[in-house]
């Protein structure tokens, strides 16, 4: 895992947003600084309305914050342009959704492939990139069903694969095991370990702290506002007394 | 290319999977793009069926000839199309040629054998009288002749005294062996010695019409005034045709029309005359733009809530890095999808409906229709129409597609762009463009229809536009109505994408149905209100131009078939000496037409005034009624124009051809009282004394019989049958009044029906797809308690909503060129300051209701007991 020394992939500074105008405004981040390493899986805990899915549409890329930066790779996304935002999406960062989200029209292997054709790469291409991708998520031979037939962890499986597919550097997790039963969750959890293991940076939004057991560190919010950073030990801990409750 | 087909390829893919994944949807949207490219193609193809063209009917027009070459009498030098049938030859006027003579014609044919031809229109003489019939004179024996008629039983003739008929004739008793009269004009034609039938053969030409034809003088034809000759020898060239042109004969060569000349050997004075119809252009244009409109319309909300169906998808694409022009993409590839399959399957089932109509069709036409034609350039035409229109009607949602708040979707909730303050300027613009356009139409002194039609097409783009604003404040007036109206307007208002085009479908059809509708009913108006009583109401006149009349006969057979009608023998003076008489009235003495209802302009009377005129006052009746009574004779002048008594000059005079002027025959001057004609067309300019008739030299005569009492209309047909059989010339007309034209009824029902079955589709296409996109509302509305009745409430006041909204839009918007229609429409320059000018106006209020009140109701009906009533139990993130 590489350290804070080295540049982060992720970085918010500073970061608010404002929902709506006048008396109807909400904050729903105020002046949040976070960064997420390459090789780190970094785990956003907090109640719900506390900003975890703000933080993450901002890193994504798909919202601009009222004011601070936040930058993927170095890369400004607001300074980016919708244009510039939506190629970083397809090449450098990837998300996984709490209810899967794959396009019921599409096989797997479409589904995964799907940031890669956008892309302009060749059919060929993206189908042979997505194939690699399945095959690290253990679901090569699902290449060709359509979501309708996979059950919920499978398509989970297709969503991280299409999350990590190509060279993406940053994937995005929102709850991303919330709608599967407990050893498919840890199958997933122990997947996006992987992918952070294997050199990418991780986000993951979750309510468990079993979950957030998973992550070299973790950033708790309350109302729009970091509230506490713990480090890994902190976190096994937290998982130990959850896993005693 | 390759990269337009790599941008393409995602969203074609996608939509394709949509439309199997959803394939109700996908055939509707199929159908709507279908059902207009079927009836284009059907029409289309059947037109170019029954339209035979040049070198189609080269066989039926000369056989197994090389040329049809037509001399007349008299002719000119001409310039002639290469088919001479196509517009018309350019004669010069400055030499007159006698007919070229066969040998002329052969000569400058290398020599070619010509075959003598006759066609004429005269009468086959039946058992029950005679019938109209095509004739044609040619050796049909000869092998040039084949491809002039079918030959169907028996034999072709062999010599003059031998014809063949056709089955029409066959029908009205003639059986070989049978003998044939045949007539031209009045007189049996000369030299015919009634021939033998030998058999029954058709005409390559006339389907349905009697036909006889036979050898050179077997029907005793004539070829004083046209000669025609088939040409047996090679293909005639251009440059034959233009020789024998120069001798004044018009060609028809087999060569020359299947294979024309290049524009520049062509005559440029015949091609300037056979150009398109500059007209034309535009009205198919406008109309063009009318249908994609409507069509684009009525498949809009299908595209609208297939992208909404989709905005899952495509915020998943967005998160996985797609662009809004990739978005875009998507739901215009389902336009693709859907759109390419409805037109390819519209010319299909348009060609397949064209084909087993061809022969139902046929049945209804005189002439042969060619061969079955399919104009692949026209329905490649077609289908891109087709095309577009789904393209078109899928672009909206696309723009609103790319533009959804993805995260909003991703949530799991609508993100449903707010609505643009920008459009309803924009509409307002156009609207007024629209009322700007009519309006400068109107006030033309002549052609502002074409301006009036075009404004047509702001207006209802304006009125679209506006749809959303009109939406917006419906609903915020809607607090106050029960719960189904109140949900179905306020969701029509939040889903803007689907109501918009639905709403927008119903006002235009309403719009065209408005605009036609005044337009005609305004004509109507017009027609009843200048309509020109020739004599009182209920007043008969007999009239007969065959010379001399049986004016006692006539009335015999009036007072035979009409017992208790009085017939009152009115006398005048007439011209059939070749002279006429005229009054010659002071100046300022006002119009009066030429011509009088009452068989005479100058009419002669001793004291009574003929019964039925016209336009004359009880006072001044009894002035005239004086006047002559005290041998005075009675001259009209204009509307309004009042001429003291004094004298007139009444002349009778003639027309002499060699010098080319008038002659006058007899010049009196007579003592005369001048009375105003209320309506200066159909009323004599003057009733003259006996004697005043006499100083002329003019023994009256009879000019026509009137008849009062009250004929009704089955007494008229016999007294006119009755007539008829005394004198073919004779005929009785009976004043009625204005009598209103069937065919504008029949019009308006013909709008109203189509009017509304648009709608109903429209309204029960949209309402449908709004029922399937607020699936989750009504799960909602059924966990709080909702009957299922609940259901049917929203889906019929749904309806309300989209066609009571639609059609009072389109109710305005299509007044404005239906009003503006009627200056140019129903203005007239007013002859002689007499009768009202306009323009006249005339709102139909009944079919208005109809459209506004009476469709949209039983609309709504009809979609409330057609929904079903159990309500869905679905997730809301479904």
């Amino acid at each position: 895992m590489s350290g804070p020394a080295s540049s982060p992939v992720l970085e918010l500074r500073d970061v608010t947003r404002v929902h709506g105008e006048g008396e109807a405004a909400v904050q729903a981040l105020r002046g949040v600084s976070f960064a997420a390493y390459a090789g780190e899986l970094v785990a956003v805990m907090g109640p719900s309305g506390s900003g975890k899915s703000t933080l993450l549409t901002l890193a994504g890329g798909l919202d601009t914050p009222t004011s601070g930066v936040v930058s993927v790779e170095g890369v400004d996304l607001a300074g980016a342009g919708a244009v510039g935002r939506a190629r970083m999406r397809r090449t450098s960062l990837g998300y996984v959704f709490q209810d899967f989200n794959l396009i019921p029209a599409l096989t797997a292997a479409e589904n995964v492939a799907l940031p890669l054709e956008l892309d302009g790469r060749s059919g060929r291409e993206a189908r042979a990139l997505a194939r690699e991708a399945l095959a690290e998520v253990g679901i090569t031979e699902l290449a060709d069903r359509f979501p309708d037939h996979m059950s919920g962890g499978q398509q989970q499986r297709v969503a991280i694969a299409r999350a990590v597919v190509g060279e993406r550097r940053l994937v995005l997790a929102d709850e991303p095991t919330g709608a599967l039963d407990t050893e498919t969750g840890e199958d997933v959890l122990r997947l996006l370990r992987a992918r952070c293991d294997a050199g990418a940076a991780g986000v993951m939004v979750t309510h468990e702290a079993r979950h957030a057991a998973w992550a070299d560190r973790v950033v708790f919010l309350r109302d729009g506002v970091v509230v506490d950073e713990t480090g890994a030990d902190h976190v096994e801990s937290l998982a130990d007394a959850t896993a005693q409750r | 290319m390759s990269r337009l087909l790599t941008a393409w390829r995602l969203p074609l893919r996608l939509a394709r999977r949509d439309a199997m994944r959803h394939r109700a949807r996908a055939l509707l949207v199929v159908a709507m793009i279908a059902l207009p490219v079927l009836a284009v193609t059907t029409a289309d193809v059947l037109i170019q069926t029954a339209t035979v063209s040049g070198p189609e009917s080269v066989d039926r027009r000369m056989g197994a000839s090389q040329a049809l070459v037509s001399v007349s009498a008299e002719t000119n030098p001409l310039q002639q199309a290469p088919d001479p049938d196509v517009g018309y030859p350019v004669f010069s006027g400055d030499t007159t040629l006698t007919a070229p003579s066969a040998e002329q014609v052969s000569s400058l044919l290398d020599g070619a054998r010509l075959v003598e031809l006759r066609r004429t229109v005269g009468q086959v003489v039946t058992e029950a009288g005679r019938v109209g019939a095509q004739a044609l004179e040619v050796d049909l024996a000869d092998p040039v002749a084949d491809g002039l008629v079918r030959l169907t039983s028996g034999r072709l003739p062999r010599s003059d005294g031998e014809v063949v008929v056709n089955d029409a004739l066959v029908a009205d008793g003639f059986r070989v062996g049978d003998r044939l009269g045949f007539e031209v004009g009045s007189e049996v034609a000369g030299g015919a010695t009634e021939p033998v039938v030998v058999g029954t053969a058709e005409s390559t030409t006339y389907r349905d019409l009697p036909f006889v034809a036979g050898p050179l003088g077997s029907l005793g034809l004539d070829s004083d005034e046209q000669t025609q000759w088939l040409v047996d020898g090679g293909p005639v060239t251009w440059p034959s045709v233009q020789r024998l042109n120069e001798l004044g004969a018009l060609v028809a060569s087999r060569a020359v029309i299947e294979d024309p000349p290049p524009a520049s050997e062509q005559y440029a004075e015949v091609r300037a005359q056979s150009g398109t119809d500059e007209g034309l252009l535009p009205v198919l244009a406008l109309i063009t733009v009318m249908v994609l409109l409507e069509v684009v319309l009525l498949a809009g909300p299908a595209f609208a809530v297939g992208a909404r169906a989709q905005q899952r998808s495509l915020a998943l694409m967005v998160a996985s890095g797609g662009t809004p022009a990739q978005s875009r993409r998507v739901v215009l590839a389902g336009a693709v999808v859907l759109g390419g399959t409805g037109a390819v399957v519209g010319v299909l089932l348009g060609l397949g409906l064209a084909r087993l109509l061809q022969p139902v069709l046929q049945g209804f036409s005189q002439t042969w229709f060619g061969p079955f034609d399919v104009p692949w350039l026209h329905l490649l035409a077609v289908a891109a129409f087709g095309l577009l229109s789904a393209f078109l009607a899928a672009a909206v949602p696309a723009v609103l597609a790319s533009r959804q708040d993805v995260v909003a979707v991703l949530a799991g909730r609508r993100g449903d762009a707010p609505a643009s303050r920008r459009s309803p300027v924009l509409g307002a613009v156009l609207l007024a463009a629209g009322i700007g356009a009519s309006a400068y139409g109107a006030l033309q002194p002549s052609g502002g229809e074409l301006a009036i039609a075009f404004g047509a097409i702001p207006a209802v783009l304006g009125m679209i536009l506006l749809v959303p604003a009109v939406l917006s404040l419906v609903a915020r007036g809607a607090g106050r109505l029960p719960l189904t109206l109140r949900y179905a307007v306020r969701d029509a208002h939040r889903h803007r994408t689907r109501t918009v085009p639905a709403v927008a479908a119903v006002a235009a059809t309403v719009a065209g149905v408005v605009a036609l509708g005044i337009g005609l009913s305004s004509d109507q108006r017009e027609a009843e209100e200048t309509y020109v009583s020739s004599v009182a109401d209920g007043v008969g006149v007999v009239r007969a131009y065959e010379q001399p009349a049986r004016w006692d006969a006539l009335r015999g057979a009036v007072e035979r078939e009409a017992p208790g009608v009085q017939v009152v023998v009115q006398q005048g003076l007439t011209d059939s000496d070749g002279g006429y008489t005229s009054v010659q009235r002071p100046e300022g003495a006002g119009f009066i037409s030429a011509g009088s209802a009452l068989g005479s302009m100058v009419l002669v009377s001793d004291g009574p005034l003929p019964p039925g005129l016209v336009g004359l006052s009880d006072a001044d009746a009894r002035r005239a009624e004086q006047a002559l009574g005290d041998g005075r004779s009675v001259v009209f002048t204009g509307p309004g124009v009042r001429v003291d008594d004094g004298e007139a000059t009444v002349v009778r005079s003639t027309f002499d051809e060699q010098t080319g002027q008038d002659q006058t025959l007899a010049r009196v001057t007579l003592p005369a009282t001048y009375l105003p004609l209320s309506d200066p067309y159909d009323g004599p300019s003057a009733i003259l004394t006996p004697a005043a008739a006499a100083e002329l030299g003019q023994e009256p005569s009879v000019v026509s019989l009137l008849v009062t009492g009250g004929l009704d209309g089955d007494q008229e047909d016999t007294v006119q049958e009755a007539l008829k059989g005394v004198d073919p010339s004779a005929s009785i007309y009976v004043e009625r009044g204005f009598q209103p034209e069937s065919d504008a009824l029949i019009a308006q029902l013909v709008l109203l029906g189509l009017g509304g079955v648009l709608m109903l589709g429209g309204t029960l296409t949209a309402t449908f797809l709004a029922l399937s996109d607020a699936r989750p509302d009504l799960a909602t509305l059924a966990a709080v308690g909702a009957s299922p009745r609940t259901r049917r409430g929203v889906a019929a006041a749904y309806a309300l909503v989209v066609g009571g909204i639609g059609s009072v839009l389109g109710a305005l918007v299509g007044s404005i060129p239906g009003v503006a229609v009627t200056w140019p429409l129903t203005s007239s320059p007013g002859f002689g300051g007499g009768g009202p000018t306009g323009p006249f106006l005339d709102v139909p209020w009944l079919m208005l209701l109809a459209l506004v009140v009476a469709l949209p109701v039983l609309t709504a009906l009809v979609v409330g007991a057609s929904a079903r009533s159990r309500l869905p139990l679905v997730s809301r993130l479904d």
